[in-house]
């Protein structure tokens, strides 16, 4: 059985590292450092979960969330969403699946995504 | 005792001027005037009154005169009867008078001494029966002489006169008669004496009127002077002349002194007439009570300084007064009073003065009611015009018609009347003379019965004076008659609230200023500790190659401290927006249960870590539905759990979420830690307050938890409670209000 389609989108370099790391025992990968090419990417891809950090060059991250949610195609995506701003975490409670607030424990990560997309 | 019959009647001879036993011959003399003077006058007088029958006692007064005047026309031919049988005839015809006078005397005096009830028909005929049955015996005097035994002719002067002898019903005529004169006479005495001076005179008058005859009569009757002559008929002119007198001079029948009585005393106002003398003539009762005489003799002829001797300042005042219309006070304290005097002189004809009538008239309910009118009305000017603030009437044409010395003081006035009579907006700052109008029209139309404005007004320096006024229509039954206001200098106020908002808005500027500093901050913390915690978690899941011990316990401890960091950042960001008041609630409808249950998965595996138990109950009666901030409970039962396992080194925690009434849930810890020591509690919920001896490196923080913890339960309208005892362990009692769900 094919791994499912993880796609990180974290500009933090190391981050995105960790987080790669982190999730490719379990997950199919794609990683983006920008808004725009993840833009792009999400045209031709649909990821099984997507771990959206909030703060992003170019687009951000929340209108890609936006833009996730309205589409068709992404119906069944999970979304994890990252930030380091409080705030910005209660406010998009109920639009991300989960919302995490860095620093972003590995093992919590790699739990909570697993748990997430086998949720009905 | 005579047997032999003798005729009752001797004619004793000593005058040869007229033959008796003729048929009726008179001689007139000229000394016979005054009866017939008294006759007449008599006559005229029971003609006069008759036609003014009306008046008191005028009509018995009529009949009596009357009666005299038959008395004395029969005298009168009795005397100038030159026979024994012409004389006999008219003395008979006399005893006519003679016998109803007195009748008449005394109906007289009841009528005339206000007792005229007391004569009835029944009365009047017991009274005549005598005087009609002394009739019958003198004219049937010839069989039974019981009326006279003897009659002799004798001649007095140049008067031939019958001497009578008398028999014994003559006397019970004369008793008889004599009781009801007498009995007329003391009705008028009593009376008399009761009358005010004034009618004295009128009284002696009738008196000595009608006193004269009986004198004569018993003169004549006890013979006590040597007189064949009965000079009461005589008398009866001297009786006429003296009601005549009476009459005309002092209007007896007119005045009726009984009225006087009645309306004069039963008068609430006080009445006094004083004559030329200022002696009293007459009182009337609600004077005497005035005075504090009620009770006593009426202070008849008395000086009126002496009867007022209490109050000799009136007396001076008074003195020589004669027209006058004052307001007196006489007394002090309690017991004063207030009366309207009124004075008036009394002139006889000629224009000279008699004497004085004083009216007094009671005020001092009215002048308390005044004065009581006055001292609340001086009391209300004296708030008035002391009160600090500014009050102000206008009218319907906005001109000032009032306004208060602070008024003048506030708007640096010198006196009202630079003020009053100008229109209000003149006082206003022109450019909001405008919309000051609006607003006062508005309340006039509206008939809207107070409003409150703010306004800058314009002081007589020119100076913008803020003034906040309390604006009240006037009415005057349903009319609105202008504005009254109540206005106070508000300048400073005006100017420290400015400041003070503008202090506010720096202030919460710097504080959103802070509060976004610290949000960058975290923000800039975050990213690199989630880098650090990242790969020392990477490391120690071996995922860059196997670690040996040294590098296991190095890693652990690098994510220890980046979680301690963590929770840290967490923590003074939480602070911040708490303080500052921009944290703000996310609140919806969650399940008290599920929350509890998420809230405490893996606190059992960080007690067991401590050895220690953990232990939760909750309550099935809570609300499947309550409406809050879901995420912020949790955190406030997460910190509260926390602390208790930090600070428990053996034994329990256990966490109780029950109903805690109609409005409140609760969560409780209850742990058997170390317990926080009485003095310790009020400052505990402080932040970066921890009992100092009691943190260790395994408990430490930097003592945010329960300050953030204590917020939010306030800002969710909630209490936190706390019971501890050193070594006895704590309880948390967390309160929150259940919201209605909808």
């Amino acid at each position: 059985m094919p791994k499912p389609l993880a796609f990180i989108i974290e500009d933090d370099p190391q981050l995105n590292e960790i987080m790669s790391i982190t999730l490719q025992a379990d997950f199919e990968l794609e990683t983006c450092v920008d808004g725009d090419t993840a833009m792009e990417r999400l045209k031709n891809v649909v990821p099984r979960i997507i771990i959206l950090d909030l703060n992003l060059p170019g687009t951000s991250g929340r209108d890609i969330l936006t833009c996730i949610r309205s589409d068709e195609r992404l119906a069944k995506t999970r979304v994890i969403l990252t930030t380091a701003d409080n705030r910005q975490a209660e406010t998009l409670h109920n639009d991300a699946d989960i919302v995490l607030l860095k620093p972003v424990s590995p093992k919590q990560l790699r739990e909570l995504a697993l748990r997430v997309i086998s949720m009905p | 005792m005579p047997a032999a019959k003798v005729p009752w009647f001797i004619i004793d001879w000593t005058s040869k001027s007229s033959h008796p036993g003729s048929s009726m011959s008179y001689h007139f003399q000229l000394n016979m005037m005054p009866l017939a003077l008294g006759a007449l006058i008599a006559g005229a007088l029971a003609l006069y009154t008759w036609q003014n029958r009306r008046a008191v006692a005028a009509a018995p007064f009529s009949i009596m005169m009357l009666i005299l005047y038959e008395w004395q026309i029969s005298y009168i031919f009795e005397l100038a009867g030159t026979d024994l049988s012409t004389k006999l005839f008219w003395d008979k015809a006399m005893f006519f008078g003679v016998v109803a006078t007195p009748v008449a005397w005394l109906v007289f005096a009841l009528e005339y001494t206000g007792r005229k009830t007391w004569i009835n028909a029944r009365r009047f005929v017991m009274l005549s029966i005598i005087p009609v049955f002394t009739l019958v015996i003198i004219l049937t005097n010839d069989l039974h002489q019981l009326f006279w035994t003897r009659m002799t002719l004798s001649a007095e002067g140049e008067f031939l006169v019958l001497v009578p002898r008398y028999g014994p019903w003559y006397w019970i005529h004369t008793v008889y008669s004599y009781t009801l004169i007498i009995i007329g006479f003391f009705l008028i005495i009593r009376t008399l004496l009761r009358w005010p001076t004034q009618y004295r005179g009128q009284m002696v008058w009738v008196l000595f009127a009608t006193v004269t005859p009986f004198i004569a009569n018993i003169l004549f009757v006890f013979r006590i002077v040597p007189v064949l002559i009965d000079l009461t008929p005589i008398a009866f002119t001297v009786t006429g002349i003296g009601l005549a007198f009476a009459v005309f001079h002092y209007r007896l029948l007119d005045i009726a002194p009984i009225a006087r009585d009645i309306v004069v005393d039963g008068m609430k106002d006080g009445m006094i007439v004083l004559d030329a003398n200022r002696r009293i003539v007459d009182i009337n009762r609600a004077a005497q009570q005035m005075i504090g005489l009620s009770g006593e003799q009426a202070p008849i002829g008395k000086t009126l300084p002496h009867v007022l001797a209490k109050w000799p300042d009136l007396i001076e005042r008074y003195r020589d007064v004669l027209e006058a219309e004052d307001e007196i006070r006489v007394g002090e304290g309690e017991t004063q009073r207030w009366y309207e005097l009124g004075l008036s002189a009394l002139l006889d004809g000629n224009k000279s003065l008699i004497g004085r009538v004083i009216t007094v008239h009671d005020i001092t309910d009215r002048k308390q009611a005044e004065s009581q009118l006055q001292e609340s009305e001086a009391r209300f000017r004296q708030i008035v015009e002391n009160a600090s603030d500014i009050i102000y009437r206008v009218d319907t044409s906005g001109c000032l018609t009032y306004a208060n010395p602070a008024a003048m003081r506030v708007l640096g006035y010198e006196s009202e009347k630079d003020v009053i009579g100008r229109h209000y907006l003149d006082l206003v700052a022109p450019e909001v003379r405008h919309k000051v109008k609006r607003i006062y029209e508005h309340q006039f139309l509206s008939k809207t019965p107070t409003t409150y404005h703010e306004l800058p007004a314009i002081a007589a320096d020119g100076r913008e004076i803020w003034l906040g006024q309390n604006v009240q229509l006037i009415y005057e039954g349903d009319q609105i008659t202008g504005f009254q206001s109540l206005a106070r200098d508000i300048t400073a106020i005006k100017q420290a609230y400015d400041a003070l908002r503008l202090a506010h808005d720096q202030a919460l500027e710097a504080n959103l200023a802070k509060t976004r500093l610290l949000s960058k901050v975290s923000h800039e913390l975050r990213t690199p500790l989630g880098g650090i915690l990242g790969y020392a978690e990477l490391l120690q899941r071996n995922s860059f190659g196997p670690l040996n011990e040294k590098q296991k316990r190095a890693t652990s401890e690098i994510v220890e401290s980046a979680d301690y960091l963590a929770t840290m950042v967490s923590e003074l960001l939480d602070e911040a927006q708490l303080r500052s008041s921009t944290a703000t609630l996310l609140e919806n409808v969650f399940s008290p249960f599920k929350l509890i249950k998420q809230a405490t998965s893996g606190m059992d595996i960080l007690a067991q870590k401590k050895g220690l138990e953990f232990s939760s109950y909750t309550d099935p009666d809570l609300p499947q539905g309550i409406f809050g901030d879901e995420r912020r409970i949790r955190q406030i039962v997460i910190n509260l759990i926390g602390n208790a396992i930090k600070f428990t080194k053996e034994g329990s925690v256990h966490l109780n979420v029950m109903r805690h009434n109609e409005n409140h849930w609760g969560i409780q810890v209850t742990d058997t830690g170390i317990g926080i020591p009485k003095e310790a509690q009020a400052s505990i919920f402080e932040p970066f307050q921890q009992v100092r001896s009691e943190v260790t490196r395994d408990n430490r923080g930097i003592g945010l938890g329960l300050s953030i913890t204590k917020q939010l339960v306030e800002l969710m309208n909630g209490r936190i409670l706390l019971e501890s005892e050193p070594g006895q362990g704590s309880t948390f009692t967390v309160l929150l209000p259940i919201k209605a769900i909808g």
